[in-house]
């Protein structure tokens, strides 16, 4: 007796007629967001890389190779766990423009997750646990989370809730087995709009206590309470002609620090052909500083920049500061065969003082590039 | 086994405790119907049922081209008319797909090629008059049909169009739409050989694909092929449905519109997609394309049997 495995043709791209049959009304169950049990294991291997630079120098570099592994298991359950080796090594961060040397460091982290999840009719539940170690740094993190869809697939509600609890120990010995207690819960909701439309919102909240400082920074001193407020909003929407998926996503977000950003996000996924999918993308951030920053700019008087006054808080690290950001990237996927696929990806990213939306950015600050690159294969049992 | 009731409008539902499901069976579209629902409870099994069984006697009704005020015979009757004939939104889309299909299929498909059935009576063992042919098939030509997206005209007298060639697999789709909207997530509506799967079927304490027996074109007591769906549809089309022998020729109901003969290259083809009427509507295609049929159904990505005029089958799977 012969057997015809229908479900490979799920992977295919489907001709026109078929195409023009989902299109029809109520022939299609409207995009399922209910979560189905995965039907086979995937394993993929990706390594990352990352280098940014100021005008004259050369600073961070990170390698990191990473495995990643899911398997179903018992119908109903599934498992996934990814190791994540990164090696950074260059100059320190160097937060201004006007240092001419810089330390050089060298960093090692080895990060590891696991993620099981039970699968119901209309619901999913997930725990994961995730650990991460440094020399100078170690974070341990379990989060929970579940989604229900209503009886008619059109719309899913996301609840989870996470803890965090890192132990700094930074080998200049400025503080020793510092600790950060973080915990964050979130909700969402993702409402198929039309068939081609979807819209998502969440909002999380995340709060933190304990050492936010930066040990290796003069004049560093942050408040030892970070609560953090984000909303989320997110439309995809299928463009049937061009066969494009348009991803466009807003995201507000505010902290006790005194940061407010804004994200506004576009990617764009087009098929070319049977076997590619291109995704440009393009991200413009914008961000307020934190009230304790202070800008740092040489005095002529004093000498190196430091914040005016005994404020009870201070920091210049520029990623405390005022700034705008653009980051433009593509990523080509490749599917080489119903088991085989391959994956590029470039991202470039540019951050300038006078990018910041609505405001001045903080001055004295040179601008910031960095590059991502990304290469990855997967293999699907 | 507990059975509701066996009237035409309510479902004859009974339990399998073995399948661990309900099993509703009724009669429509001149054709023996089947909705499988894996549910607990008969109140749920009932509910979604009747709503399902509903969905398929309205489109029933609103396409049936034996009812005179039906859409499709408004527009039959205002054949040769100037004035076109307005249709709603469901049917304005369907006639888009008709379009689509007919286009696809380099004139194959054709939804005015049932004028067919003048010329040919598989009840007789005659073949068709030879002028009578020819007239039919000089009626036949949606290109010929004046259809804007919103009005219909067909512009001879005589002219008409039927659903006949995805009715049944669009009604097969809408009632899996309706069993999802009612909460199930684990069914199968089977219309008379046209299929689709929501989910799986329980096996136990887990859920395997629902299981499709293909029957033999040639032996009907007999499956030739078994075919995993799991929130799939499949549809087959075949030489054996209706036909007459001539000489040990056969001729089956499955004519080609531009020349009015039954196709010869396939027994039957079967044809799995994520939907019903995109299955039958390509099972169909398949059958009148010839010896073209398998390339054609590679590209547009979908899994197949099909089995030739000697009996040898063809897959997806090479």
């Amino acid at each position: 007796m012969a057997v015809i495995d229908s479900s490979s043709s799920a992977a295919k791209k489907f001709g026109s007629i078929t195409l023009a049959a989902l299109a029809l009304p109520g022939v299609c169950i409207t995009p399922a967001n209910a979560d189905t049990p995965p039907e086979a294991a995937v394993v993929s291997f990706k390594v990352q890389g990352y280098n940014d630079w100021q005008p004259g120098l050369d600073r961070i570099k990170v390698t990191a190779p990473a495995l990643y592994a899911m398997a179903p298991f018992a119908g109903v359950w599934s498992i996934e766990t990814s190791l994540v080796q990164d090696s950074v090594s260059g100059a320190s961060p160097r937060w201004h423009s006007s240092i001419s040397s810089a330390s050089n460091m060298q960093d090692r982290r080895t990060a590891a997750d696991v993620k099981v999840s039970r699968y119901f009719d209309r619901a999913t539940v997930g725990l994961r646990a995730s650990t991460s170690t440094e020399d100078d740094y170690r974070s341990n993190a379990i989060a929970l989370e579940a989604r229900m869809s209503s009886a008619d697939n059109n719309t899913t509600w996301m609840i989870g809730a996470g803890l965090t609890r890192d132990t700094i120990n930074p080998t200049n010995e400025l503080v020793v087995n510092e600790k950060k207690r973080v915990t964050d819960v979130m909700i969402g909701v993702t409402q198929a709009w039309t068939k081609n439309d979807l819209v998502q919102l969440n909002l999380s909240h995340v709060r933190g206590r304990g050492y936010f400082s930066d040990p290796y920074k003069l004049v560093d001193k942050r408040p030892r309470e970070r609560d953090q407020t984000i909303a989320l909003l997110r439309w995809n929407h299928f463009h049937e002609a061009s066969e494009t998926t348009f991803r466009t996503s807003y995201r507000y977000y505010s902290d006790t620090f005194g940061i407010r950003a804004h994200t506004l996000q576009t990617e764009w996924v087009k098929p070319l052909g049977d076997r590619f999918t291109i995704t440009p993308s393009a991200r413009y951030y914008t961000q307020r500083a934190a009230n304790f920053y202070f800008d740092p700019i040489y005095d002529p008087v004093i000498g190196e920049p430091f914040p005016v006054g005994k404020p009870k808080f201070s920091s210049a690290d520029t990623r405390l500061s005022s700034f705008g950001a653009i980051t433009l990237g593509a990523k080509l996927d490749w599917r080489i065969d119903s088991r085989w696929s391959a994956d590029v990806k470039y991202e470039r990213y540019e951050q300038r003082s006078g990018w910041r939306l609505g405001g001045n950015g903080s001055p004295g600050i040179a601008t910031f590039r960095a590059q991502i690159w990304q290469v990855g294969v997967t293999r699907t049992f | 086994m507990a059975t509701l009731n066996t009237s035409t409008t309510q479902p004859a539902l009974s339990f399998d405790p073995i399948a661990h499901l309900w099993r509703a069976t009724f009669a429509a579209m001149a054709c023996q119907c089947e909705l499988l629902l894996v549910v607990d409870d008969e109140a749920t099994a009932h509910a979604a049922a009747t709503s399902a069984i509903d969905e398929v006697r309205r489109i029933e009704h609103k396409y049936s081209r034996y009812r005179p005020e039906s859409i499709v015979s408004q527009i039959n009757q205002n054949a040769g008319q100037s004035d076109a004939i307005a249709v709603d939104d469901e049917t304005a889309q369907l006639l888009n797909f008709a379009d689509q299909l007919f286009t696809a299929s380099d004139g194959l498909f054709d939804i005015t090629s049932g004028v067919l059935r003048r010329a040919w009576d598989f009840k007789s063992h005659r073949l068709p008059d030879a002028h009578l042919l020819a007239e039919t098939v000089a009626l036949i030509g949606w290109d010929r049909v004046d259809w804007n997206g919103a009005r219909i005209a067909l512009p001879t007298p005589d002219m008409e169009i039927d659903f006949g060639g995805f009715g049944k697999e669009y009604a097969a789709d809408r009632a899996a739409t309706r069993l999802a909207e009612m909460g199930i997530a684990n069914a199968l509506v089977n219309l008379g050989g046209d299929v689709r799967a929501l989910g799986n079927r329980s096996a136990g304490a887990d859920f395997e694909p629902w299981q499709l027996g293909i029957r033999h074109p040639r032996l009907s007591d007999a499956t030739l092929a078994s075919i995993p769906l799991a929130n799939t549809a499949l549809a087959t089309s075949g030489d054996y449905e209706r036909f007459i022998e001539i000489g040990g020729q056969r001729y089956c109901h499955i004519l080609n519109p531009k020349t009015g003969w039954p196709v010869q290259h396939w027994q039957s083809v079967s044809v799995v997609s994520p939907v019903c009427i995109a299955a039958g509507a390509l099972a169909t295609i398949a059958m009148l394309k010839g010896e073209t049929a398998l390339s054609f159904l590679r590209e547009e990505g979908v899994a197949f049997l099909a089995v030739d005029a000697e009996g040898r089958v063809a897959s997806s799977e090479r």
